[in-house]
């Protein structure tokens, strides 16, 4: 059928009645008369651009989470003493390698494998990527790459607990364990359609509306600092953070350079990890995906924002002073509480959520001082504890309207309580939460008790003393001591000397 | 504009047309669902490309706070760094909330006049993806101005006073700026082909070598300007001395990061990409801020060798970034020549500028005001020498207006002109109040103790290198705050057995 009168006068026609602008009407005229009225081909064009669209979005969002691999290796090497910096970042390094593998082999297929069909408890199908197909939601390679970042940042968080005093055997056996089995199975519970408490699971949903978790703070955030927690705990504080009369000895870090580089990259990469997990942009029908993703990014900034202000002005009253790195570990915390219900909360809420996730960091830190607890990086404190914050938050400010643009969810969803939604989200968040502390106690508590009953777990204290980077790294004394990376360049010892500039 | 079902609005719109194909042996109705459905993808995929595409733009600007940290704490010594990037993580995150509150509002609502925006305070009003995409991509630029200004207070400010100029500056002075230039009812603006413009031009700028760059720098100068030059940078006969920064490492990272946060923040600026000519519009722009900034470090390099008989790391960094900030206004709008052109200019403007601040003793740790004041004036008026006619047609749907160069008119100019002077006279007049009365209220510059031993010491609970045996942050002042902290350096955190 040929671009005839009529025609152009039925697309004037229909580029009004759908609003079109001047350029999008152009190119409506363009693909019907260029394929000679062969609508089919048209709408085949159309269909890829969105594919292209929605495909770019997904695998952009991965790289942004994967360079928070990068932010948490700066965090982590600036948290911790100059002598044990090459041995984090390269467990940093190996959390994203090994993690690759094990994700490749059985993480995945643990955690989507076998799609809506699989069972409730824990995927069953394409291990090693086996049948990936692009038509396959959940067995398409932009998804997997996108859910390997967050693999690998869950593996990432256990890492800072038990920083500075565990043997690099330790951290590849537990990370293999955690990427490839304990998280993907707790991924598949709350992500998967076909997951018992998923939010997905649209046949057999719990509780009327399942675990709104939306990027995490459950499933990365809690799993990955329990996990943490059972590391370090059980294998005891780093020597000197307690003294015998029961006081705590501050251990500061070596840079607040890499601190503040490092969360700053964690920012970064967040935009990724909080509106990259709806994993589709363009809008289908009513669906208005790009608001959803748009909305998403603002409550990530904002409650991240109000967290770090909130403990700019918490420490300075409780300390004395403004502390970069209190604030910088506060920011993260919000971003790590802000994670479950970014897609689901409105911009106010997403600002106390920032005030109360400070307040609980700075909570958690006193407790587990008590507890004789030693953290390095504040790991468990605060993606398990802000994390929990984050999960339990949605239950009770999840906007009915925002559930059920984000998830599919029909009239009559159980949504946040204060909006009048009833206690059922609440409650499967609880639930939810419950289980997955469980689940990773038990199972990543096995792990580091059986590596301490076989003496792989702790260094020894003159390991310890020395610092792991001579002792397990290689790294020799010669040169300059001091910071490994981002060494300031000081020939001589007076301020005024300092030279910056490059001899050619 | 909305997403429609096939039958509904859209198909009853047709169906009259259709029917008369049906003599030809045409199935309407079925052509009528398809057309519908046609339409409506190209909307959504239109819709999801252009946020995906501001979004990501609001990103990368946000990385340009990474940028900037690290170039601040490479600039400034050891025993301040701690302090300059933690006012740097507090302009963005005091920014969101300011922003947020009442400073988009200010820029963008729509219940305002030509002056101030109103409306829109808190997000209450907020619906559609673009409110949010938006918001987002705006605060991103916000946090950007309030940290310029804080390259050229470093040193020697109160954290006191960082708070209030930050909120200040991004809730109120910047979103008014910005609502005269970028808000379709602002009395500056280009845009809106529909209404009158001032001299039949409005001023152009794109990206914001005004709105941002020189609104930065001028409240960075009067903060500096104010409180006083660093102790020891000016001595008692009044030659200069310089105060180098202590990592070349910090301030080359940096500047990379602000490169890359920079193809944000001058594409971006077109907020659109899913159209042929957009499309056009932000590949042109990164290939002349490319162009513009390698010209301007070269410049630099070559500039400094003759200056200073060697090849210096930071100011070619600083002329770098000089380039970036006279190119955001023109961007759009000037040929690639012509970048590199610019840039070369702006190498010379950035030296011009130093030079001259140095002979009124102004001291400024990271040359804010020099650079983003300085090659961001140069910018502005650029545009109205050598903004191509075509190109500005392009971006704004109408013509008649461009670059001196090329229209022969100055109206363009003059509007560069006259806008260029309001904003340097709005910012001026707010920020001097602010710095003034934060002066005069003991709030502005900390005491010449803190100042010798150092802001993270004094300030903020340690040295940022605790442990650090080579660095002259461990040279600690004989107070008893020093020896404290040397102490307490030796026992806990010394990286040797």
């Amino acid at each position: 059928m040929e671009c005839n009168s009529t025609l152009l006068t039925a697309l004037a026609a229909v580029a009004s009645a759908t609003k079109l602008d001047v350029n999008q009407s152009a190119v409506l005229t363009e693909l019907v008369c260029g394929y000679d009225g062969r609508i089919s081909d048209a709408m085949s064009g159309i269909s890829d651009a969105v594919t292209g669209t929605n495909t770019m979005f997904l695998l952009f969002s991965a790289y942004l989470v994967f360079i928070m691999q990068a932010g948490f290796g700066m965090l982590c090497a600036g948290s911790v003493r100059a002598k044990n910096a090459l041995n984090i970042m390269l467990t940093n390094v190996m959390d994203a390698a090994a993690g690759a593998i094990s994700y490749f082999l059985f993480g995945f297929a643990f955690a989507f494998g076998g799609g809506a069909d699989s069972n409730g408890f824990i995927g069953n199908d394409n291990f090693a990527q086996s049948r990936f197909h692009a038509d396959e939601p959940f067995a398409r390679y932009e998804m997997w790459m996108f859910q390997w970042a967050f693999a690998a940042a869950a593996a990432g968080i256990t890492s800072g607990s038990i920083a500075e005093r565990t043997q690099f055997t330790a951290y590849l056996a537990y990370s293999t364990f955690l990427t490839g089995f304990v998280y993907p199975v707790v991924s598949h519970w709350v992500w998967s359609p076909s997951g018992w408490i998923s939010a997905f699971n649209t046949g057999n949903m719990f509780l009327d509306v399942g675990m709104v978790d939306f990027a995490g703070s459950g499933v990365v955030h809690m799993t990955g600092g329990i996990a943490g927690f059972m590391g370090a705990w059980i294998e005891g504080p780093r020597i000197g953070r307690f003294d015998r009369t029961g006081g705590t000895q501050e251990m500061k870090g070596h840079s607040g350079t890499l601190v503040i580089l490092g969360t700053f990259l964690l920012w970064f990469g967040w935009y990724g990890f909080n509106p990259g997990s709806l994993t589709v942009i363009v809008p289908v029908g009513k669906a208005l995906n790009q608001a959803v993703v748009a909305r998403t990014a603002v409550t990530t900034t904002l409650c991240g924002g109000a967290a770090a202000l909130t403990t700019l002005f918490a420490r300075r009253w409780m300390a004395g002073h403004w502390n970069v790195t209190d604030v910088c570990n506060g920011l993260l915390g919000g971003f790590a509480a802000v994670t479950a219900g970014c897609s689901v909360i409105e911009p106010w809420a997403a600002i106390l959520l920032g005030f109360l996730a400070a307040w609980t960091l700075i909570g958690m830190n006193r407790l587990a001082e008590k507890i004789k607890y030693d953290d390095p990086l504040e790991a468990f404190q605060l993606h398990g504890g802000c994390g929990l914050l984050g999960v339990l938050y949605v239950g009770l400010l999840a906007k009915k309207s925002f559930l059920m643009e984000a998830f599919p969810k029909v009239e009559g969803t159980p949504y946040g309580l204060f909006y009048g939604g009833g206690g059922k989200l609440l409650a499967a968040q609880l639930i939810g939460a419950i289980c997955i502390a469980v689940w990773t106690a038990v199972m990543m508590g096995i792990l580091f008790y059986v590596l301490q009953i076989f003496d792989l777990l702790r260094i020894s204290p003159d390991e310890e003393a020395a610092g792991l980077d001579r002792t397990a790294h290689g790294k020799s004394d010669e040169g300059k001591g001091g910071p490994t990376l981002l060494v300031p360049d000081v020939q001589g010892t007076s301020p005024a000397k300092q030279d910056t500039e490059a001899t050619v | 504009m909305g997403v429609l079902d096939a039958d509904g609005e859209c198909f009853t719109a047709i169906r009259d047309e259709l029917v008369k194909l049906e003599s030809q042996g045409v199935n309407g109705t079925l052509l009528a669902t398809h057309l519908c459905d046609l339409a409506s993808s190209l909307v959504s995929s239109t819709y999801g490309l252009n946020t995906f595409f501001v979004l990501i733009s609001a990103y990368l600007v946000f990385a340009m706070q990474i940028g900037f940290a690290m170039l601040c704490a490479g600039s400034v010594r050891a025993k301040n760094t701690m302090n300059i990037m933690l006012t740097n993580v507090l302009d963005a995150a005091a920014g969101a909330l300011s922003y947020y509150l009442v400073g988009y509002g200010f820029a963008y609502g729509k219940d305002g006049n030509k002056f101030i925006g109103s409306g829109s305070f808190a997000m209450h009003d907020f619906k559609s993806d673009v409110d949010y995409r938006n918001w987002i991509f705006q605060w991103a630029f916000a946090a950007a101005s309030a940290g310029i200004a804080s390259g050229s207070i470093a040193e020697r400010t109160q954290f006191t006073a960082y708070l209030v100029y930050s909120t200040f500056l991004t809730g109120f002075v910047y979103p008014v700026v910005s609502h005269w230039v970028w808000s379709p009812y602002g009395w500056l603006t280009a845009l809106d082909p529909e209404k009158e413009h001032l001299f039949k031009s409005g001023m152009v700028d794109f990206a914001g070598s005004g709105v941002v760059h020189m609104v930065g720098g001028i409240a960075g100068f009067w903060g500096a300007f104010l409180e006083g030059p660093r102790l020891g940078r000016f001595d008692v006969r009044g030659r200069k001395q310089e105060i180098k920064g202590h990592s070349g490492t910090l301030i080359v990272l940096g500047s990379f990061l602000l490169w890359f946060g920079w193809y944000g923040f001058n594409p971006g600026s077109q907020v659109a990409i899913a159209d042929q000519v957009s499309a056009i519009i932000v590949a042109r722009c990164a290939i002349t801020t490319t162009l513009c900034g390698a010209a301007a470090a070269v410049t630099t390099l070559f500039a400094k060798k003759l200056l200073v008989a060697h090849w210096s790391v930071a100011d070619v960094c600083n002329g770098l970034l000089g380039g970036f900030a006279a190119i955001t206004a023109g961007c759009a709008f000037v040929e690639p020549w012509a970048a590199v052109l610019l840039g070369f200019l702006a190498a010379w403007t950035l030296i011009g500028m130093n030079a001259l601040m140095e002979k009124f003793q102004y001291d400024d740790p990271l040359e804010a005001f020099q650079l983003h004041g300085g090659c961001g004036l140069l910018g502005v008026l650029f545009v109205g020498l050598l903004g191509k006619e075509d190109y500005v047609e392009q971006v704004f749907s109408r013509g008649n207006f461009g670059g001196l160069f090329y229209t022969g008119s100055g109206r363009l100019l003059a509007a560069q002109l006259v806008g260029a002077i309001v904003i340097i006279l709005w910012t001026s007049l707010l920020m001097g109040i602010c710095f003034a009365l934060l002066k005069a209220f003991n709030l502005l510059r900390i005491s010449q103790e803190d100042e010798i031993a150092g802001l993270d010491l004094t300030r903020h609970g340690g040295s940022n290198y605790p442990g650090d045996d080579h660095h002259p942050a461990k040279l600690y002042p004989p107070t008893a705050l020093g020896q404290a902290a040397d102490s307490n350096a030796k026992n806990v955190y010394s990286s040797k057995v």
